[in-house]
């Protein structure tokens, strides 16, 4: 589904990835871990079509298409999603409308029909139900005044709306307490098919107790230094980094 | 400057010519009042750029104009009709070029009083009352519309009458044959515990200039409630001036909403003196600028006494080579302890052209009280934009999402919801951000 051929990038003349290689197959989940600083959220960004990171080399290949050529709405109706780490607050527009739009511009690239106002409560009810949403919510301004774990929940439940073939979580899990990451979790795990796949980018090993992960890979300098399964996020939770460090020869 | 002379000198004659037609009956106490209003705009003139009040709202091109004084025009139902705002029932009057055109209006509501400024200017305590508020000594466009006035609203709300139906004023500008200049002028008074809605609209007919100099005069009595909606779309070569002096006695509670989107020159002064303890004044405008449009908000909160509110927030979008500007003066007098003073100005650059002027002016003679002010300009916000843009949304959709929101924040302070849905619609269609298949939960 992804492949990610020695992708290079670099913010404001900032070199921060360094040639990452990485295979992400229909029915995978991948975890990318890392220490701050190591290129993590840059890899999401530049995933999802960020402006501000320049790829200096490289490339990554998306159901068969370049990817880094697409602007970041082309990518969406591609079926990548990114769920933000910092959800930004927009007011005046409610989440229900955002979404309505967001969902028919999808749907019309998919050759779908547009759903009207009544399909699309129907659905967004449904959604909601997963992700433990109250409907009152979705007529709010899309996250302003949420808390960091409303804000969350409610990248998943976009993820739940848009059926993305590829979801990227940065860093969903930070900030949340033990409640709403069983929730988020809970989201991702039932969104799961044979058909799509998951990037998820962690800081903390406890996510993975809750999305149980195919691959883990570490992330250091830009580069993935090591990939393991499951058992690597445990190995890293209880050494922590310094000997993936020292193994990168540092 | 030849020009200057020349529109003042013509406004001066017509005067002089007005008077003559008076057959020496000249020793009224309007006549008198006009006559002193005359002389001062005689010494005043227009104002240039070098006047601190008009240095950014350049009025010079339209004294090059040949603007006439209009004779009443008539106009057919169907040219009307499509000013009136079908889905909102409403008491109805209606000027053209400012006259009265008592044809198209529409009185419903019998407690309250409507009538017009040339009626009550023919009795002695209508003149009495004529100026008592806005003082008209000392503006020149004001001072001129006391010298010329054309006509307008005289609206008495009497104590305590809770009036259901809005009051709709709707001022059309025929420009068809000529390029108009009128001076009308309104009067509002709101009784002790009165409440009250009054729609303003202005449009305008024809392709050619137009040029209204409106004042208003409104005064609210104690624990009254007034709420005026001003919408400005006239046509791109219009100029307007529209001066509001508003009196609050005590407990009263005043909100403005300005909504202006059409109009080559558009200059509001906004004025209101919290005259009485713990009133209130809320000023919002929204401005959508485009192509060479100019439009000027200046707004005055003069807190005269204890435990009074004011709130402003004017919100601007201009694009193309447009020009707003925005000077909030709040003054705090001496006596005004416990003053609670809020202004706030944010402006959308959509172009490198396009330019934003804004200046708060605080004048704070008291020590016990909270002032604050601020205002932003620039772009789109670009981390939002991505993030409507990363869920599959175009750009252009994006941005217009993000326009109509920034818009929506003014407008959700009209109270009037069917007049509220009208304008979101219509500024939607402005920004592009057309979609008449909400989603309303529950």
């Amino acid at each position: 589904m992804l492949s990610i051929n020695n992708l290079q990038a670099s913010v404001e003349g900032k070199e921060i990835l360094k040639g990452i290689n990485l295979i992400v197959n229909s029915g995978e989940i991948h975890a990318i871990m890392g220490p701050n600083g190591s290129g993590k959220s840059t890899l999401a960004s530049v995933l999802a079509g960020r402006s501000e990171y320049e790829v200096t080399g490289g490339e990554v290949v998306f159901e068969g298409k370049d990817l880094l050529e697409m602007s970041p709405e082309e990518r969406s109706h591609e079926g990548v999603f990114l769920a933000f780490q910092y959800p930004v607050e927009i007011p005046g527009v409610s989440t229900a409308n955002f979404l309505k739009t967001a969902l028919n511009e999808v749907r019309k690239h998919r050759g779908e029909d547009q759903l009207d106002a009544m399909d699309f409560l129907k659905l967004m009810k449904e959604k909601a139900k997963l992700m433990d949403i109250e409907l009152s919510f979705l007529q709010r301004s899309l996250n302003e005044g949420f808390s960091g774990g409303e804000k969350k929940r409610n990248e998943i439940f976009q993820m739940a709306m848009l059926n993305p073939k590829l979801s990227i979580l940065d860093e969903t899990d930070s900030g949340l307490d033990i409640d709403a990451l069983k929730i988020v979790s809970n989201g991702v795990n039932s969104l799961r098919s044979k058909d799509n796949a998951t990037i998820v980018i962690t800081h903390y090993q406890r996510l993975l107790d809750y999305i149980i992960p195919d691959f883990v890979h570490v992330l250091y300098k830009g580069r993935i230094v090591k990939s393991g399964g499951k058992e690597l996020a445990l190995e890293l939770e209880s050494r922590g980094y310094d000997w993936v460090k020292d193994e990168a020869g540092e | 400057m030849q020009e200057t002379l020349e529109l003042k000198q013509r406004l001066l004659a017509e005067f002089s010519y007005r008077e003559q037609l008076l057959n020496g009956n000249t020793e009224t106490p309007l006549e008198i009042l006009r006559q002193d209003a005359m002389r001062r705009f005689a010494e005043l003139g227009f104002p240039t750029v070098r006047h601190e009040e008009w240095k950014y709202a350049n009025i010079m091109p339209a004294l090059s104009i040949p603007f006439i004084s209009p004779k009443p025009s008539i106009l057919t139902a169907d040219e009307v009709k499509e000013f009136y705002l079908d889905e909102i029932k409403a008491n109805v009057i209606v000027f053209v070029n400012g006259y009265y055109a008592p044809e198209h209006s529409n009185i419903i509501s019998e407690e309250i009083k409507i009538s017009t400024t040339s009626q009550v200017l023919k009795n002695t305590e209508g003149v009495s009352q004529f100026s008592e508020i806005s003082g008209y000594k000392n503006e020149t466009f004001t001072v001129l519309n006391t010298d010329l006035v054309t006509d307008g609203a005289w609206v008495t709300i009497p104590d305590k009458v809770i009036l259901d139906l809005p009051i709709h004023i709707l001022m059309i500008t025929d420009a068809r044959e000529y390029a108009p200049i009128f001076h009308p002028r309104h009067t509002v008074h709101c009784g002790a515990n009165s409440q009250a809605h009054i729609i303003y609209s202005s449009y305008t007919i024809g392709e050619n200039s137009g040029f209204a100099n409106t004042v208003s005069e409104v005064s609210l009595g104690q624990n009254a409630v007034l709420r005026q909606y001003i919408i400005q779309n006239d046509n791109d070569s219009a100029y307007s001036v529209n001066s509001s002096y508003i009196n609050q006695e005590r407990d009263s509670n005043y909100s403005a909403v300005t909504i202006s989107l059409g109009g080559k020159f558009i200059r509001n002064n906004h004025t209101s003196r919290l005259a009485g303890e713990n009133s209130e004044a809320n000023f919002y405008g929204l401005v959508l600028g485009t192509g060479k449009q100019l439009i000027d908000n200046h707004t005055l909160a003069d807190h005269a006494t204890p435990h009074c509110q004011s709130n402003e927030l004017y919100k601007y979008i201009l694009d193309d080579r447009s020009t707003g500007v925005f000077n909030g003066k709040i003054i705090v007098r001496p006596d005004a302890q416990k003053t609670n003073a809020y202004q706030s100005n944010k402006t959308i650059l959509l172009s490198d052209t396009a330019t934003i002027n804004t200046k708060p002016q605080l004048e704070i003679f008291a020590d016990d009280v909270k002032c604050s002010h601020g205002a932003t300009s620039g772009q789109l916000d670009e981390e939002s934009l991505f993030y409507l843009r990363s869920r599959g949304i175009p750009a252009d959709k994006a941005r217009a999402l993000l326009l109509h929101a920034f818009a929506t924040d003014v407008l959700n302070h009209i109270t009037i919801g069917s007049l509220r849905d009208t304008l979101d619609k219509s500024i939607a269609i402005r920004l592009h951000d057309e979609d008449d298949d909400i989603v309303i939960v529950e």
